[in-house]
């Protein structure tokens, strides 16, 4: 579960505001879709809950802990996909992914099932051993998925994780994100394709300007029975209304 | 032109970060801290100048009488010509072929030598910076003494304005030579690693022929000086003509003389700069394109092969090692200024020592001999100076780039991350100590147990030296690089934690000098030393451990 209690957050002492006066809970066993233009406070979001960024105000809480006290606890049970896959060239992705074994500390019979079963789903099994270095983007984007996996985490946290997947991966992805939280763990991603978050996701929040302009089920947001309007569309009215 | 300009005018802007600088000083309003800092560094520097116009205008004296202080310039414009073709291989090579914006340089409308003349201006402007500190006193110093006007000025504005463009042609000829082979192999890595020491080699080996000049001054060169004028800026410069023809530019000012060797050192120096568009222009994309494609082999692995491969779990301490570790030694911008750092530098020092003259160290034998603790404090240093001055440490963040977040997401405290950086960064200082050890035996037969003591001392100043690298890096890591030579070779911390270090030893060398005065034992003096040093590093690891937990919560990526 993750909570949001009255989060602000702005750069340039306070003349932008990214994220302004959000509360939200995202419950577990959720798909969370966080849906929002260019610029509108997803990544921003998504960094705070990871610990990449702090709040100016509120709280966030991961399961009931506090991210800014009990970020070590949090951070042992909640992975991260960045919104451009930066990781370590250098290393080969046997390496990478040993590495985020360690430190996560999954054991040894674990990992080598996971690691065989994600290569395997992401198709990667014969590049295992190459430099990432030698990767495509799309390449990159797996391996940090797979590391992100790797540790069964219960909380997962993606930023626009379907970019630079060919459609199989895309697939897989999607697959695996239905079964992580039909195990009861929580995942929260941004994306900007409306057709896969109105699929996927079990509730879906708009955010515009650094404000929750829309939060629930598809069939909230569509208002019961009223209209049968593509999120797209429903998008594209409250984000267009917000920027009136 | 226009287009051409353009490009110059980008390409400054973006290696220089202006306007990121401006941004964030005056719109995001960070870093306003910084200013006051570059500003105390800057002046700091001007006491330092001051003093080397005051030591040139004493040279000028002693060599006026006798008609060859024109030698003066000659020997400053040679060594700021030597700086410029050994740091210009390192600049040139990067920022030619490493610089990530070459991916959206060469899909544009620009032919190749464009693209080299932008690159060319930017380590110019690079290089402008590094011989200020070089030729400035010496053209100032001269200038006052010689009551020069402004014909004196205005030529040594323009002989400094085109200093630095033939030793820079000469490396950036060299580079695109090397990069073209190395463009055809598949081990481009290991290949650009070797061609950079060759290069490096090289370099060195044709400043030791420069330097030659002076290793046979007889006594007919001695009568020489005394009756011909100028007698020694011709020696000095003959190997090196150019370096000859912008000194009479100076001191002539607008006479025949002087307007002619102007004329010379521009043209010679313009032909240069053209040999290498037109050069470039026919072999920089051969040697670019591709670089940075590295290929694998793909093979699916067994089950049992998997198994092996996949670890059994390692201390998360000894998996960020192991991580330093690689990463540091298959960058190979970073072997080349880190591990390899205390790797040649020692050997450099043998191989000079082998070609130059045995009495120096003759009399280094004699002196250690003499006197045990000044042989052990010096052995100390040299060991401090070959294991900790090296950008390992004052980088060790920095290198990470935009890949920090991995580190701010794991679960491993920042106590555990420092712990293992500075395993890393003091692995290599115990490397550059070995290498050290090795060379003082071999050099000056220096005895064991001085040796040990030494080497005990170095460690234990190392502790305290990696430190303090840490720390600076820490304060202010620079992770928003685009290409890894910014982030080790480029870095001001690098450059404030070699400061820092030298202000550490020249600490200790006043404690050491009053403890003598003290007329403190020998023995007393070094375990004083290893006490004080053992607390400062104890002391200052702690405070490095909670300056990270506080910093790793604020650095925001």
């Amino acid at each position: 579960m993750i909570e949001f209690t009255h989060v602000s957050k702005s750069y340039n002492n306070g003349a932008i505001k990214a994220v302004d006066d959000l509360t939200l809970t995202v419950r577990s066993g959720e798909i969370f879709g966080f849906l929002g233009p260019n610029g509108a406070g997803k990544t921003t979001t998504i960094k705070m809950i990871v610990g990449l960024l702090r709040p100016d105000a509120g709280t966030i809480a991961v399961d009931g802990l506090d991210v800014g006290r009990d970020s070590l606890r949090i951070k042992g049970t909640t992975t991260y996909v960045p919104d451009y896959p930066n990781v370590y060239e250098r290393l080969t992705a046997i390496e990478y992914l040993n590495f985020i074994g360690d430190v996560y500390g999954v054991p040894r019979s674990e990992r080598l099932d996971r690691i065989g079963k994600w290569l395997r789903v992401f198709e990667l099994e014969s590049a295992l051993t190459n430099p990432i270095q030698s990767y495509s983007h799309g390449m990159k984007q797996k391996i940090v998925l797979i590391a992100a996996l790797l540790p069964a985490p219960q909380v997962m946290v993606l930023d626009e994780p379907l970019v630079g997947l060919d459609p199989r991966a895309a697939h897989a992805l999607k697959e695996l994100m239905r079964e992580h939280c039909e195990q009861g763990r929580t995942l929260f991603f941004s994306t900007h394709i409306m057709e896969v978050a109105e699929k996927l996701c079990d509730r879906v929040g708009i955010i515009n300007k650094g404000r929750l302009v829309a939060c629930g089920t598809m069939a909230e947001l569509r208002g019961v029975g009223a209209t049968q309007e593509s999120l797209e569309s429903i998008f594209l009215d409250l984000t267009e209304e917000a920027g009136k | 032109m226009r287009r051409l300009m353009a490009l110059v005018r980008a390409d400054v802007r973006s290696n220089f970060g202006w306007s990121v600088a401006r941004h964030r000083l005056f719109v995001a309003k960070k870093d306003r801290w910084l200013v006051p800092v570059f500003a105390f560094a800057i002046l700091s520097v001007l006491p330092a100048l001051y003093g080397l116009v005051l030591f040139v205008r004493d040279i000028y004296v002693v060599l006026e009488p006798l008609g060859q202080q024109r030698a003066l310039l000659t020997l400053a414009i040679l060594i700021a010509q030597t700086f410029v073709l050994l740091f210009g291989l390192y600049y040139v090579m990067s920022a030619f072929y490493f610089s990530r914006d070459l991916e959206f340089l060469v899909p544009l409308p620009l032919r190749p030598f464009e693209i080299i003349a932008s690159k060319f201006t930017v380590v110019l402007v690079n290089e402008y910076l590094t011989i200020a500190i070089i030729v400035l006193p010496v053209f100032i110093g001269y200038g006052v003494m010689a009551r020069g006007g402004p014909a004196y000025w205005i030529n040594a504005l323009l002989v400094y304005l085109f200093l630095p463009v033939i030793p820079l042609a000469i490396a950036a000829l060299l580079v695109v030579g090397l990069m073209r082979v190395v463009n055809i192999s598949r081990r481009k890595d290991a290949l650009i690693l070797g061609g950079s020491i060759l290069l490096l080699v090289m370099a060195m080996g044709l400043q030791f022929v420069l330097a030659g000049a002076d290793e046979h001054v007889g006594a007919a060169a001695v009568t020489r000086f005394m009756t011909s004028p100028d007698s020694l800026l011709y020696m000095v410069g003959s190997r090196f003509p150019p370096s000859i023809w912008s000194s009479k530019a100076i001191a002539a000012g607008f006479s025949v003389d002087g307007l002619t060797n102007l004329a010379l050192f521009s043209g010679i120096s313009f032909g240069f700069f053209v040999a290498l568009l037109i050069l470039a222009n026919a072999f920089f994309y051969r040697g670019l394109v591709g670089l940075g494609e590295v290929s694998g082999r793909k093979r699916i692995l067994t089950r049992a092969e998997l198994s092996q491969r996949v670890s059994s779990g390692r201390r998360p301490v000894l998996a960020i090692f192991a991580r330093e570790w690689r990463i540091m030694n298959r960058t190979p911008v970073f072997l080349l200024n880190g591990t390899l750092v205390v790797l040649i530098v020692p050997v450099m020092l043998i191989l000079m020592a082998k070609a130059g003259s045995h009495e120096r160290f003759s009399v280094l034998q004699v002196m250690t001999s003499a006197n045990p603790l000044f042989a052990v404090l010096s052995v100390a240093a040299f060991m401090v100076v070959c294991g900790s001055l090296n950008g390992t440490s004052s980088s060790t963040f920095s290198r990470e780039g935009a890949q920090f977040w991995i580190s701010r997401v794991i679960p491993v405290t920042p106590r555990e991350q420092i712990a293992a950086k500075f395993m890393h960064s003091y692995l290599v200082a115990l490397l550059g100590t070995l290498t050290a050890s090795v060379v003082v035996v071999w050099l000056l037969r220096f005895p064991a147990g001085q040796l040990a003591a030494a080497a005990g001392l170095s460690l234990v100043a190392g502790v305290l030296l990696t430190v303090i690298g840490m720390m600076i890096d820490l304060a202010r890591p620079l992770l928003d690089w685009t290409n890894p030579q910014k982030a080790i070779k480029q870095n001001l911390n690098v450059l404030f934690g070699m400061c820092a270090d030298l202000g550490v030893l020249t600490a200790l060398y006043f404690a050491i000098r009053a403890m003598v005065r003290a007329r403190l034992s020998h023995g007393a003096i070094l375990v004083l030393l290893y006490v004080v040093l053992c607390v400062l590093s104890a002391a200052s690891y702690a405070a490095l451990v909670r300056f990270a937990e506080r910093r790793y919560r604020e650095i925001e990526t």
